[in-house]
């Protein structure tokens, strides 16, 4: 018998996670549904849903046409019926089109029908700039925090693609699930049991002392990476994935805050009125004022252009020169925020 | 038609009228959109619907809410704020639902409710539910692109779905023929190769006939129908908004009215006298009464209620 504890483990690809949850959940819940365009036999845009066509048919697994915001009202309203639909929208920039069923009706029938209907629909899409410029690039999962009645993942692993998307199947009523057009060729391990994340939950991937990080979904990676430069520069830095955007796990952030006294939020989406922003002001809500540093992508479009797309995307070297500047102001003990350039 | 059905028919179409002018003159609890005018819509469309089937509509909706047969009282109560009410006096006028008669639900967002509809037709399709969804919506919500893409969704997935236009052509002030090209509205439904028809909603009879054709193809599984039923809003879009029509118009269009034609008719034929009619009259008023005096005796939500079923 082996003396590691750590329950056995199998590595997949970000991608397959996904698929793998689905199919689980799939097998147990007839009521579950894949909607989307390119999700039956082409397995996914992103080939995250691979398998589920041939194994539960074009019932179950259908193909839309391109009508996104008949396809979020669709999933909803079959979800207050009774089914446990899961919507697929290919780029989260299209989730705009679905936002009237999604936050009109979805998230507010619980309350308007006074608890006589709830719709248990996942709103699964993607987001992150890979090359496909303006309009298919795009991270606005911040502009779905504030709505009542939502809640909002966004994993960062494939342990959590596999963990959160069974946690949602579980939810009584919607949930946007936010993956990452460049997590799907990623591998890492996933429990081989059947593993549950809970939603609302956030995960310190790296233990510091200096300054605290938060970050979701791809940027987790890009943060874990400035940690690991910034130790040669005698800083350490604690890396929180959120996981949960709403709930956000204040619990675990401001306990970090605490320790570390000094914040540097990462986000591949706008800055203004960001995560990171949120973060920001119900950390200080909590703890008191404390150095912070907000960084995203530029306030413009993000271009297909590979040059001004990289520009415009938060790179580990400004997390760098972020967290040095952040440490410079609290050992000076100046609390207020450090404006970044780009070089 | 059954005799008592007919009678039944006329008393819900005066329940409609009644309750709605007593609803209207109370200026306690915000506007109201009313919809006399249009109870035969309401009242003969409903009368094609089962047990089980299941309507949605836009947010002129207390007509058909009370067609389908939710409680009076407990309308009332909803449109007055009331915690008896259907939604807990959550919800409000334009939000209406009542699942234990089958109206899922009124949705307030001009057009919102008609791809909803067509994930409860899809729901109600795979969990093989012998039973059909009806979409209810106005002219004001035909111009939308959420029509569009459920005509197409549903046809291509042939759901047991009856889109209903009732065309009482204004949307707030704005006419229909200044908003929407289509001649028939129903002729959309055409290309998708629904069997659609234009009808008048001023008269009872008709849109009886024609929902049940409309709900019986629907029932038989071979997929969604279009109904279009022309009728007239006889008063402004809501208790609070201003009045767009001259006094002459107003007039030619009451004279209109599906009730005092119902009841024209029945009396015509010998199928009610002068006593039954003011019978079935004062029932209506009385129910109303009943209603008011329900909603008024009934709480408002405690301020608690604001944060519980959000999430």
């Amino acid at each position: 018998m082996s003396s590691d504890t750590s329950p056995p483990v199998e590595k997949i690809f970000f991608r397959e996670a996904i698929a793998r949850a689905a199919r689980e959940e799939m097998r147990k819940t007839p009521e579950i549904i894949i909607l989307g365009q390119d999700v039956g036999y082409f397995g996914g845009s992103y080939r995250e849903f691979d398998g589920l066509f041939e194994e539960f048919g074009a019932t179950r697994v259908r193909d839309t046409p391109v009508a996104e915001a008949s396809m979020v009202g669709f999933g909803v309203g079959a979800a207050a019926a009774g089914l446990r639909p899961l919507v697929c929208i290919t780029y989260m920039d299209f989730l705009m089109l679905g936002f009237d069923p999604l936050i009109n009706y979805g998230a507010k029938l619980r309350f308007k029908t006074g608890g006589q209907l709830t719709a248990p629909v996942i709103v699964k899409t993607t987001a992150g700039a890979k090359g496909q410029g303006v309009a298919h690039s795009q991270c606005i999962e911040a502009w779905l925090m504030g709505v009542p009645g939502l809640k909002v993942v966004a994993p960062a692993t494939p342990a959590d693609a596999y963990g959160l998307l069974k946690a949602a199947f579980r939810e009584t009523g919607p949930v946007v699930y936010v993956d990452h057009k460049r997590l799907f060729p990623i591998a890492g391990p996933v429990p081989l049991a059947e593993t549950i994340v809970p939603i609302g939950k956030a995960a310190v991937r790296r233990a510091g002392t200096d300054l605290t990080i938060t970050s979701h979904s791809f940027m987790v990676r890009t943060a874990l990476e400035a940690a690991k430069m910034l130790e040669g520069e005698g800083i350490d830095a604690e890396v929180i994935d959120l996981r949960s955007l709403a709930p956000l796990d204040m619990a675990t952030i401001s306990e970090s805050v605490r320790k570390t006294g000094a914040i540097l939020t990462l986000e591949e989406g706008q800055v203004t009125a960001g995560v990171g922003a949120e973060v920001v002001s119900r950390v200080m809500e909590t703890i008191g004022a404390v150095p912070f540093s907000r960084i995203g992508a530029l306030p413009a479009p993000v271009s297909s252009n590979p040059i001004l797309e990289a520009a415009c995307l938060p790179s580990t070297g400004r997390v760098v020169q972020a967290a040095m500047a952040l440490q410079r102001k609290k050992a000076r003990g100046v609390n207020h925020v450090v404006a970044e350039t780009i070089e | 038609m059954v005799h008592a059905v007919q009678i039944e028919m006329l008393r819900q179409m005066l329940l409609i009228r009644e309750f709605e002018r007593a609803l209207g003159a109370r200026k306690d609890h915000g506007f109201q959109l009313l919809s006399a005018g249009e109870e035969a819509v309401a009242v003969g469309l409903c009368s094609a619907l089962r047990q089980g089937d299941q309507l949605l509509t836009g947010g002129r909706s207390i007509g058909p809410a009370l067609a389908r047969g939710a409680d009076p009282n407990r309308v009332m109560a909803e449109l007055l704020g009331r915690a008896t009410g259907t939604n807990r006096g959550k919800g409000g006028r334009g939000h209406l639902a009542d699942q234990g008669s089958g109206f899922f639900g009124a949705h307030a967002v001009v057009g919102g409710n008609i791809s909803i509809a067509g994930g409860v037709a899809l729901a109600t399709q795979m969990l093989n539910r012998d039973n059909i969804v009806v979409i209810m919506f106005g002219d004001g919500a035909f111009g939308a692109g959420a029509l569009h893409e459920t005509l197409n969704m549903s046809a291509s997935m042939r759901l047991p779905l009856l889109f209903v236009c009732n065309n009482n052509q204004l949307s707030v002030s704005t006419p229909r023929t200044a908003a929407l090209a289509p001649k028939l509205l129903s002729d959309i439904g055409r290309p998708f190769g629904m069997p659609s028809r234009t009808v008048d909603g001023m008269d009872l009879d008709t849109v009886v006939m024609a929902a049940h054709e409309a709900a019986d193809y629907v029932r038989s599984k071979q997929g969604p129908a279009f109904l279009e039923c022309i009728s007239y809003r006889f008063s402004s879009h809501s208790t609070t908004a201003r009045e767009t029509r001259s006094a002459e118009e107003l007039c030619s269009i009451r004279a209109l009215c599906p009730i005092d034609k119902k009841m024209g008719e029945m009396m015509a034929a010998g199928l009610i006298d002068a006593d039954t009619k003011i019978a079935i009259v004062e029932s209506a008023k009385a129910v109303v009464r009943g209603a008011l005096e329900f909603a008024d005796a009934s709480p408002f939500p405690d301020v608690r209620e604001a944060l519980t079923d959000v999430i």
